[in-house]
């Protein structure tokens, strides 16, 4: 028998799709399978476990000590002219050896240990970008819900706000957000920045809103006298929360690189506290004489931001298979 | 579809107004503005503390003061910063060095971003397809500052070095070789066969054209040479007509080689005329270019291709005009790198402090000056185009009508580019919009890392000083270039769509 | 997916006429009782322009392969309208797009599909592409979305001219011209410059017949041509698509769900069931001599004028089979009512029954039942138990 094989590309046809008659699972479980054929998004959620797991354990949080016994506060001496003593080539391919060594990323110019520096840089950043992710997604879920669902003047007052919100680029808007609340602490930066870039969320879920509000299971609640916020709550949002998860995601990545560049600026993050994108900025003319100061903090900002955006894509086709239905 | 764009225009700048407040209220608060004077000695400190609470109105209520800046700004005049100087002067400059950065970025950001979506859409799941996926993922992941910093040391500082004694390492020339050929193989549709001979054509060609550049030490004083300009005119005169009517030798080809040939007589004859041109010039040639080749095309084509035969033409002429542009810049580049010590690309400013020079080397000075910020600025923008001009054209390709072509026996050429193409692109004018927003906000941290005293700059010693004025001031202007920029992809996008020009 | 039945057949009466006779066994409305006229004046001749010969799809999936359509064969006639009926899911539509080589490319296709004696499966490209819409054209389902929104109507049918001839573009906007008046698109010459969101939904598929017939094409595809439309429209289009088809002498496929459609136009009946071909026929012999429990089933499914008020419908119980793990034995077996153990361990394949001269096939171990049967839909009356 031979096979052939077509050259144009098109969409196979619905009949085939239709055809297949998959044992029911609930919506949950096919959106997980979907999620670990995601072989990127799993990579990603890996990833970011060890950086998470890295920064916090590394050196403790607040009061609880971790297993490293340098602080990013403390100075000493330069050993070797801070280099780092991190050693990645094993021995038989003729490097130093797998081994950490007293000083793994290096120390900075008043010797402080750059490992723990750095790690402190990724907690705050991701505590940051954590905080700004839900602030944002809640306000945006619930102006995203009120404009779709009770239309009039609500959602012209709503739509207006965030028009408005958006003819403001968002790095201007949080840069002067955060100069204002850079100096309460993290958190509050977290809050702040997480209250001026809900916009777009709010966008999607609004449209996502206003579909929903027209179908009959909605009409039928309606019927029967359902209030309009346990319409909202118990029989809309749950069918949007494909958009607005995957939209968390995508706001955390962007809220990592957001606030390193506010940090950048020197809008963000306040000494002596310090994130990635504080170190990078504080050690940016060392560049040419000590890259390392440079480079370690670039790499976690990458490491976080691509691991979140992958795990966001692999959501993102989880929820909405239609993209691949049919491989190559 | 007059009163469409009309509606929008007021919506939009009903908006900026409201914008322009809470701009003003967060940017009034966003400090002590009176900080460094309360160190003064004592007696300095309360005739200077007098003189700018006079001067920043500061003795009045924050939304008193907005519509008094208000009041002013409706006039075009901006104040002054709490030193006295005039903002309107420091706007002057600002403007241009950050327009230009802007423009370019977005230009070369939606031209390359939607070539490269589409490719990668119709070589859906191909080799090309992973790595420039897997590129955009990247490029969302990178902090703009960051990558600024790393083109500094790389692109500009260690590059300039390296211009000193241009020779390739011959593992870069290796390296160069197999990349290009990985990228053709994977472009090719066709069997292992066809594969191997795309890669190792273009391995070869690709090591031959870096070996002559590093023998040659090509950058020291490059240039394109009138054969290299005729084989591209006469190349790039194959490959266009080619997409508009496909590989034969018919009426279009010849219209568009006879393009080619005019041109590359012309780049000699010509050549007083190109030694310094000004800007004016250049433009009146290439309007007479599309003049011409549009003639050429009309009487070319006959009846049955007039339309393909103009179309290749213009596009033809105007190619060739290009390599010439280029090719003449590239012939100053050894007299403008020694002007400036040989550091022909800058890591501070937007250009060459008082430099002096032929039209070419003006445009040179300003390269150099713009291609790293540019290349920072765009990373983001270039992801965000490829990825949805991939997304648009994936599900354009999947639309009935698509398949409605194809079943009309339409080439896949001419299904792609006359079917598939337009409908493509209509959601792109409304990211475009978007997207220009987030190209302003990221060209704040570029001129910052660049040391460009632009737009970026007003905006950031306004929030640190606390002085409304100078942000303000960046914000009218970004804010008023967003609103164009929206009218601009609205037109767009009722040219493109003609259910929204009637309705 | 929902039965339309503006054209009933009737299921219960007697076959009254010969299958080639002149006039109609179906006494249905208005439009297509007309309609059924054009189609008997141009008889079919001997001649075969397609024949499909043993065609398998298949195309892989995250959740493993699915066998869209299994072992199809057969032919068409000049002039002849053969009708492919089958529910969603059944390979109708997948079989014809193969036929136009509009497959996707991750399509696994085997078989043979012969033009005229050409393999179009063993075609390049190029060739394939010299046929396609001008030998061969398509109608789609879904009119509103067939036709390319920003380009203007008379361009889109111009370009089908220009694709395959070399004539001036005002030639080929002229020839566009006569189609649209062909198909009954008043003030044709001023619509060629409407854009497709200016017509309705009927317009929008007189003029897809239009860009079918513009180039005079042999076999003329019509993929449920009126499924997506309004009742009252589905007849005039029918009409339409009839009378296009004696002004160019082409042969139709006509692909539905819609039995009613067949009855009235067709003159030979495939039935399509999980991908593979379950009964052939002359469309009476498949509408009163059914030989297979699922067209039965089928033509129980729908509401009849003449059927006793108060006598319920009898639906078909059951979804069809998933085309990824098919059920051993006879694909419908799950849902028949006349199922035993054979039917669920081997697959009955295409075999000649008792009206050998009209090649009535059946793929069921069980014919001669219904055969022996008055009313075979009867086996389907209280949902199949009986």
């Amino acid at each position: 028998m031979t096979t052939h094989n077509q050259t144009p590309s098109g969409s196979p046809d619905p009949d085939a799709a239709q055809g297949m008659d998959i044992a029911a699972r609930t919506q949950w479980q096919l959106v997980r399978a979907r999620f670990f054929r995601h072989r990127a998004a799993l990579l990603g959620m890996v990833l970011l476990a060890v950086v998470v797991l890295l920064a916090f354990t590394s050196i403790g949080i607040g009061p609880v000590p971790g297993w490293w016994d340098k602080s990013p506060t403390e100075t000493g001496s330069l050993v070797n002219g801070g280099k780092p003593t991190l050693g990645l080539v094993p021995e038989f391919l003729g490097g130093a050896g797998l081994a950490l060594g007293e000083h793994p990323f290096g120390q900075d110019n008043v010797g402080k240990d750059y490992f723990a520096l750095t790690m402190r840089g990724t907690q705050v950043s991701l505590i940051i970008a954590f905080v700004v992710g839900i602030v944002a997604t809640v306000v945006a879920t619930v102006i995203g819900a009120c404009a779709g669902y009770f239309r009039g003047w609500t959602e012209t007052v709503l739509m207006r706000i965030t028009d408005v919100l958006i003819a403001i680029p968002l790095l201007v808007i949080a840069a002067a957000a955060a100069k204002i609340a850079g100096q309460q602490g993290i958190l509050f930066l977290g809050v702040v920045l997480g209250l001026v870039t809900w916009t777009q969320t709010a966008r999607l879920v609004r449209s996502s809103v206003l579909s929903l509000r027209e179908k009959e299971f909605v009409e039928a609640a309606r019927s029967v006298g359902t209030s309009a916020v346990r319409i909202i709550f118990k029989h809309i949002l749950p069918n949007t929360v494909g958009v607005i998860i995957v939209s968390v995601t995508l706001a955390i990545a962007a809220a990592v690189l957001l606030e390193s560049a506010l940090s950048f600026l020197g809008m963000g993050v306040q000494p002596p506290d310090t994130s990635l994108g504080r170190l990078i900025t504080d050690y940016r003319s060392a560049m040419g004489t000590r890259p390392w100061l440079f480079y370690w903090p670039g790499l976690f900002i990458i490491l976080i931001a691509l691991s979140v955006n992958f795990i966001g894509d692999g959501l993102r086709d989880a929820f909405d298979p239609r993209q691949n239905r049919v491989r190559d | 579809m007059l009163v469409f764009i009309a509606r929008r225009l007021v919506v939009s700048v009903f908006v900026l107004f409201v914008a322009t407040f809470v701009m003003f209220v967060l940017s009034a608060n966003t400090g002590d503005p009176l900080a460094d004077l309360r160190e003064l000695p004592a007696d300095d400190r309360e005739s200077a503390m007098a003189e700018r609470i006079e001067r920043m109105r500061l003795d009045l209520p924050v939304y008193a003061r907005y519509f008094l800046w208000l009041g002013d700004a409706l006039t075009g005049d901006f104040g002054v910063n709490r030193q006295g100087q005039d903002v309107n002067i420091l706007l002057v400059d600002a403007v241009s060095a950050t327009m230009q950065l802007v423009v370019a970025a977005t230009v070369l950001a939606i031209v390359i971003g939607i070539a490269i979506g589409i490719i990668s859409a119709l070589r859906q799941y191909s080799g090309f397809d992973h790595a420039v996926t897997f590129g955009a993922f990247v490029a969302f992941s990178l902090p703009i500052f960051w990558v600024g910093v790393l083109l500094k040391q790389y692109g500009a500082i260690e590059f300039n070095n390296w211009l000193v004694q241009p020779s390739i390492p011959t593992l870069v020339i290796i390296l160069g070789a197999l990349l290009a050929g990985l990228a053709w193989s994977s472009l090719i549709v066709g069997d292992r066969r066809a594969r191997l001979i795309a890669f190792a054509g273009a391995s070869g060609i690709t090591a031959v054209l870096l070996l002559w550049i590093s023998l040659t030490e090509w950058f020291a004083d490059p240039g394109l040479g009138p054969v290299v300009i005729a084989l591209s005119a006469f190349g790039g005169a194959v490959g266009i007509s080619a997409l508009f009517s496909g590989l034969k030798l018919n009426r279009p080809m010849y219209a568009a080689l006879a393009a080619a040939a005019i041109g590359t007589v012309l780049s000699f004859a010509l050549a007083p005329v190109l030694a310094d041109p000004s800007l004016g010039v250049i433009l009146a040639l290439a309007a007479a270019t599309v003049i011409v080749c549009a003639g050429l095309g009309y009487g070319i084509g006959g009846v049955l291709h007039r339309r393909n035969a103009i179309a290749a033409a213009v596009w033809t002429g105007l190619f060739t005009g290009g390599v010439i542009f280029v090719d003449r810049m590239l012939q100053a580049f050894a007299g403008y790198s020694d002007s400036v010590q040989g550091r022909p690309i800058s890591t501070i400013g937007a250009s060459t402090p008082n430099y002096q020079g032929t039209f070419w080397e003006l445009s040179l000075d300003s390269v150099g000056h713009l291609a790293l910020p540019t290349m920072a600025l765009i990373l983001v923008s270039l992801a965000t185009y490829t990825r949805y001009s991939r997304a648009s054209m994936l599900e354009v390709m999947n639309q009935d009508y698509v398949r409605t072509a194809r079943a009309k026996g339409l080439p896949e050429r001419t299904v792609v580019t006359r079917h598939a193409f337009r409908n493509g692109l209509i959601p792109i004018t409304t990211l475009a919009a978007y997207d220009f927003g987030t190209v302003i906000g990221g060209a704040v941290v570029t001129e910052t890392v660049f040391g460009w005293r632009a737009m970026g700059d007003l905006l950031v010693t306004g929030l640190n000083e606390a002085d409304p004025a100078p942000a303000m001031a960046f914000f009218v202007v970004t804010g008023g270039a967003i609103v164009v920029f929206n009218m601009i992809a609205d037109i767009a996008y009722a040219y493109l769509d003609p259910r929204i020009r009637l309705s | 997916m929902t039965q339309s039945s503006n054209t009933p057949p009737h299921t219960e009466a007697a076959p009254e006429q010969a299958p080639t006779g002149g006039s109609s066994a179906t006494d249905s409305t208005g439009e297509t009782h007309t309609a059924e006229t054009h189609t008997r004046d141009q008889a079919p001749t001997e001649e075969e322009v397609l024949r499909v010969e043993d065609l398998s799809v298949e195309f892989p999936t995250d959740d493993g392969r699915v066998k869209a359509v299994r072992n199809v064969s057969y032919s068409l006639r000049e002039r002849e309208v053969l009708s492919i009926v089958g529910e969603s899911g059944s390979g109708k539509s997948v079989s014809s797009m193969a036929v136009m080589g509009l497959l996707p490319r991750s399509a696994r296709i085997s078989g043979r599909i012969l033009y005229r004696g050409q393999d179009l499966l063993a075609m390049r490209q190029k060739e394939l592409r010299s046929l396609r819409g001008r030998k061969i054209s398509m109608i789609f389902q879904d009119p509103m979305t067939a036709l390319n929104p920003v380009h203007t109507v008379g361009d889109q049918l111009a370009e089908a001219v220009l694709a395959h001839s070399l004539v001036p573009p005002a030639k080929a906007r002229e020839r566009a011209r006569e189609m649209l008046d062909l198909v009954g698109i008043p003030q044709a010459a001023q619509r060629l410059r409407s854009y497709p969101h200016e017509f309705s939904g009927g317009m929008r598929q007189r003029v897809m017949i239009a860009m079918a017939i513009i180039n005079d094409p042999d076999v003329i595809i019509a993929d449920e041509p009126t499924t997506a439309l309004d009742v009252t429209v589905q007849a005039q289009i029918l009409e339409k698509l009839l009378e296009v088809k004696d002004a160019v002498n082409a042969a139709i496929l006509l692909i539905t769900h819609d039995l009613g459609v067949v009855a009235g136009l067709a003159h030979r009946v495939l039935v399509m069931y999980a991908g593979t071909p379950v009964e052939v026929g002359g469309t009476e012999d498949v509408f009163y001599r059914t030989r297979m429990p699922y067209t039965a089933g089928l033509l129980g499914s729908i509401p009849s004028m003449t059927s006793d008020h108060g006598e319920p419908l009898r639906p078909i119980r059951g979804t069809p089979p998933s085309l990824i793990d098919m059920p051993r034995g006879c694909p419908f077996s799950p849902r028949c009512p006349l199922a035993d153990d054979t039917c669920r361990s081997v697959e009955p394949v295409l075999l000649p029954t008792d009206d050998q001269e009209n090649e009535h096939l059946a793929a069921c171990h069980h014919w001669e039942r219904l055969a022996a049967a008055d009313d075979p839909t009867a086996f389907f009356r209280n949902g199949g138990q009986y």
